[in-house]
């Protein structure tokens, strides 16, 4: 770890905010799971990224020249107040922004080196009038629609997503188990299709696993019958089976022979007919096209050209594929030869519910939206987000529409994760008590702009810029109530006429005339932590 | 936030219950009953903030309306400026029916009616629920209420001097000129500028707005304010500046404030009192620093713990609560706390603990502070509480 370089800028009449913390030294010589995550690689690189609104009120210039990077493995927060931007720059990653009204014009989304804005400029002409401020925008819809099936490679596996109202972002006439299992079957179909087809319900092991699970199920304690239920499940080489085993054992009350008897019967469901399996060679030959085409798409983005011949092939398999499976729906009988699908499906959202400690993931599994509380919902939706294994997890205030005490239960849940899984997560939120336990490194955004990153350490215990200091000190603490709470004066400025130069710089105590003319550029303040603003006058950081 | 020791009672609330019927079947008959509010005594000091905390769903908000009157409680008596005489007589009568019935009890014994009928009396001639109209309206001038959501609290269609003159013209307060130039003093109160006069809500952010919603609740000279989950919906920075604002107005005006919030370091900053609700009921009252420093009840010590705090180099020991709030309309037997209680013991499934002093000033209803022995010279549980010595130095541990 190298130490904090030495702020050349002169410290006496900058404004000091009384954290009662350890100095700035220390914060260098951490070595902390946050300063490990320094040398991983960088999944995430956004630069310079620009999305603006075209309205009839004028351009809104809701991004402008947004920087961070994410490396693998750590929370990276962004912060800010409402009407920043931090929500429109989740939506501008993954391409989600509504368009019209919104375009992003500029910038590159690097997802581990591949630019998920290629080809942005030839999608539409902008001209922006400099008088009136109106736009012009002439889009080409047919490229539009190539670049978001494009993104369809990257969303879900690459970069997946929770929202923050997790009653709106649910579907509310299908089940749990259903949404949850579109998720799986769109990422994994084709290793749920192979496990399903190599089952073998009727091994020899299968009889002595089954009598040992009904056995121990009688007076074993949870886990010994949960390690039995695993046997069955590997004895007939399907780990949903287990599950299945499990729950029907510790619920139901029947004697030991019918109970076995019981569970062979539903193990008899695991032998396929001719037609499951045709039907199963179907899909699994759809999802292998479907997965060529994102290898496609996703070649196209890195090396910067159409291969054109290779799409062609591609989308004509794709077609002749789907028609043909639209053949066994005209059988009149495609609920019966899903159904093996359909329950693998849902005894693996089942064991994906498990994962998130949830108490009972059968019932919650078959209950409908609206059925669950939100903190319950906001679980699903978690891990709906993770049950694809993404690389990047970007969650939009997950916790704002919830109470603390699930609140709490939530932020124990994803830290949890991100040790387990060990998935990078941008986290997105207005509360800077959010961000202080789930964060390593934090963005502070202030109108469309980023205007420091740092460490969570070095930012709450040495705030740079006079916006941050302001919010901090803004927040009634709770360990130290007696402190006055100072504020910000004035309110978040509008973005389709941004205040010239330093955006902050009619609401800053410190303005300075130079603060009005030009934007501050982002300078280096020591390891890792960078402001926008003229007290600093650091290295320009190299960006 | 010292609690003066002369300041009296302005408002008492005895034993509030307001069930919401479930209308169900074939003729929408009453099928059952969201228990949102059930068996709050509260009191509210001049010129002092209590706060009331708990999760969403637990009847802050109702009991901030029916102490307002703005809507009729199911059973129980809000007092305003009752007299020391009244208060005592409430304070004893409310005691001895605790001591006497039960609540799932087959109908009162005969002296338990005596008490009763005189509590009727009491309540027919001061309770602000048996007040007739016209001396309720009267009474609406001095009870105001900012609402939480300053979006909807404001009728786009009226200029903002309209909005703040209504009440005043409402109550025919002085000649037109003199509203104006009361409405003209109010919105400088709360640091807007009299150019905003002219202006409708639509041109305002969140906090602007809020502030507009405060000047509307001072026109009238109030002297109570609820304060319903003023700055849930703003920014922090701007939250800072409607609390400063709050605070100064209280100094100057000696208003009291029930502050309604969900946001334990905003009540922590704001109130003298505290008192936590859980489902519908009280489970734990007192002084604030005493209950910040010292909670007592495990709800309350969960609470604490899982609030986030803005340093990432402070790190708590947490409690983490299992599960969700139950339904108020099915809320669990016995202490409503025990399905999530990480102190759970056989006796909280069956009997409800009443809520009693443990300390000096420091209510709790948890099984886990027997009453008996605890408090000297108050047995029963019901009274509020009338000495004042909420601060943190006098509160003495008496339980043993």
């Amino acid at each position: 770890m190298p130490a904090v370089a030495q702020p050349t800028v002169d410290r006496t009449n900058l404004p000091t905010v009384d954290v009662a913390a350890p100095s700035a030294t220390q914060g260098g010589t951490l070595t902390e799971p946050a300063a490990d995550a320094g040398h991983s690689p960088v999944v995430l690189d956004v630069r310079d990224l620009r999305t603006y609104f075209f309205t009839y009120d004028g351009v809104v210039r809701a991004l402008d020249g947004v920087s961070f990077k994410v490396r693998r493995g750590e929370t990276l927060g962004l912060v800010g107040e409402t009407g920043c931007g931090k929500s429109v720059t989740a939506f501008s990653v993954v391409r989600l922004i509504p368009d019209p009204p919104g375009r992003v014009i500029g910038g590159k989304v690097l997802f581990r080196g591949t630019d998920l804005l290629w080809g942005l400029d030839s999608e539409a002409r902008i001209k922006i009038d400099e008088k009136t401020g109106r736009a012009k925008v002439r889009r080409s819809f047919r490229r539009i629609k190539t670049a978001l099936e494009r993104m369809s490679a990257i969303r879900g596996r690459g970069i997946s997503m929770i929202f923050q109202e997790p009653t709106q972002a649910m579907n509310p006439v299908f089940s749990v188990s259903d949404q949850l299992s579109e998720a799986l079957l769109l990422h994994h179909g084709t290793s749920i299709v192979d496990e399903l087809l190599n089952a073998t319900p009727s091994g020899p092991q299968v009889r002595p696993a089954l009598e040992a699970l009904v056995d121990t199920a009688r007076n074993g304690a949870p886990d010994t019958v949960r390690a039995a239920a695993a046997k069955v499940g590997q004895a007939m080489n399907s780990s949903t089976f287990g599950t299945q085993a499990f729950y029907l054992v510790s619920e139901s009350d029947l004697g030991p022979e019918d109970m076995v008897r019981r569970l062979e019967r539903v193990a008899h469901r695991l032998r396929l007919s001719r037609i499951e399996r045709a039907y199963l060679r179907q899909r699994r030959r759809q999802m292998v096209v479907e997965d060529e085409l994102h290898e496609l798409y996703l070649s196209e983005m890195r090396e910067g050209h159409i291969n054109r011949r290779q799409r062609r092939v591609l989308r004509g398999r794709h077609a002749r594929n789907r028609l043909r499976g639209f053949y066994y729906g005209i059988w009149g009988i495609r609920g019966r030869i899903q159904r093996p699908l359909r329950d693998e499906t849902f005894w693996r959202s089942v064991q994906r519910l498990e994962e998130v400690s949830i108490a009972n993931p059968v019932q919650i599994a078959r209950g409908f939206p609206h059925e669950l509380s939100g903190g319950m919902l906001q679980r699903v939706m978690i891990t709906m987000a993770l049950s694809v294994d993404p690389v990047i997890l970007i969650a939009d205030e997950p916790t704002t529409a919830l109470d603390v005490t699930i609140q709490a239960q939530i932020l124990e849940l994803m830290r949890d994760l991100k040790r387990r899984i060990g998935t990078a997560i941008l986290l997105i939120t207005h509360d800077l008590a959010v961000i202080a336990e789930v964060a390593d490194r934090v963005c502070v955004m202030y109108a469309g702009q980023i205007v420091e990153t740092a460490r969570a350490r070095d930012l709450y215990q040495h705030p740079l810029h006079p916006y941050t200091q302001g919010l901090l000190s803004s927040i009634p603490n709770l360990e130290r109530p007696d402190k006055k709470l100072s504020s910000i004066p004035g309110s978040v400025p509008d973005l389709i006429h941004p205040p010239v130069g330093c955006r902050f710089h009619p609401r800053c105590p410190y303005a300075m005339p130079i603060c009005k003319e030009q934007r501050p550029p982002t300078t280096a303040e020591g390891d890792e932590h960078t402001v926008a603003c003229f007290l600093y006058k650091g290295d320009v950081a190299v960006e | 936030m010292m609690s003066t020791e002369s300041a009296l009672p302005l408002i008492s609330s005895f034993n509030l219950r307001k069930y919401f019927p479930i209308r169900g079947g074939l003729l929408s008959t009453r099928i059952g009953d969201v228990r949102a509010v059930d068996g709050v005594t509260l009191e509210v000091r001049e010129s002092e903030t209590l706060g009331l905390v708990g999760e969403s769903g637990c009847g802050k908000t109702t009991v901030g309306r029916l102490m307002l009157r703005l809507i009729e409680p199911t059973s129980g008596h809000t007092y305003y400026h009752p007299s020391p005489e009244v208060l005592a007589r409430l304070e004893a009568l409310y005691a001895t029916l605790k001591g006497s019935v039960s609540d799932n009890g087959h109908g009162p014994s005969p002296e338990a009616q005596a008490t009763l009928k005189e509590l009727d009396e009491i309540a027919n001639q001061y309770s602000l629920y048996r007040m007739k109209h016209s001396k309720m309206k009267e009474l609406r001038g001095k009870l105001q209420i900012v609402f939480q959501d300053p979006f909807s609290s404001l009728s786009p269609r009226m200029l903002v001097r309209d909005i703040i003159g209504e009440p005043l013209a409402i109550h025919h307060t002085g000649s037109r000129r003199e509203r104006y130039q009361r409405v003209g003093q109010l919105v400088q109160d709360v640091g807007l500028n009299p150019e905003h006069l002219w202006r409708f809500p639509h041109e305002f952010s969140g906090g602007q707005r809020q502030r507009i919603g405060i000047a509307r609740a001072l026109a009238l000279r109030p002297e109570f304010i609820v304060l319903d989950e003023p700055t849930s919906a703003l920014d922090v920075s701007v939250q800072a500046q409607i609390l400063n604002i709050l605070k100064k107005l209280q100094a100057e005006q000696r208003l009291a404030y029930m502050f309604i919030s969900h946001h334990l370091s905003v009540v922590r900053a704001m109130s003298h009192h505290v008192a936590v609700m859980y489902l519908g009921q009280i489970v734990e009252r007192a002084g604030t620093e005493d209950l910040f420093s010292r909670p007592l009840h495990p709800y309350t010590q969960a609470l604490l713990s899982a609030i986030p705090v803005p340093d990432p180099t402070l790190k708590r020991e947490r409690i983490v609560l299992k599960g969700d709030v139950p339904s108020p309309a099915a809320p669990p037997p016995g202490c409503r706390f025990h399905t999530r209680c990480p102190a759970v013991m056989p006796v909280c499934s069956t009997i409800e603990p009443p809520l009693i002093e443990v300390r000096r000033a420091h209510w709790v209803a948890c099984h886990l502070y027997p009453p008996s022995g605890a408090v000297p010279g108050s047995s029963s549980g019901m009274a509020p509480a009338v000495a004042s010595e909420g601060d943190a130095g006098a509160g003495v541990p008496l339980a043993s």
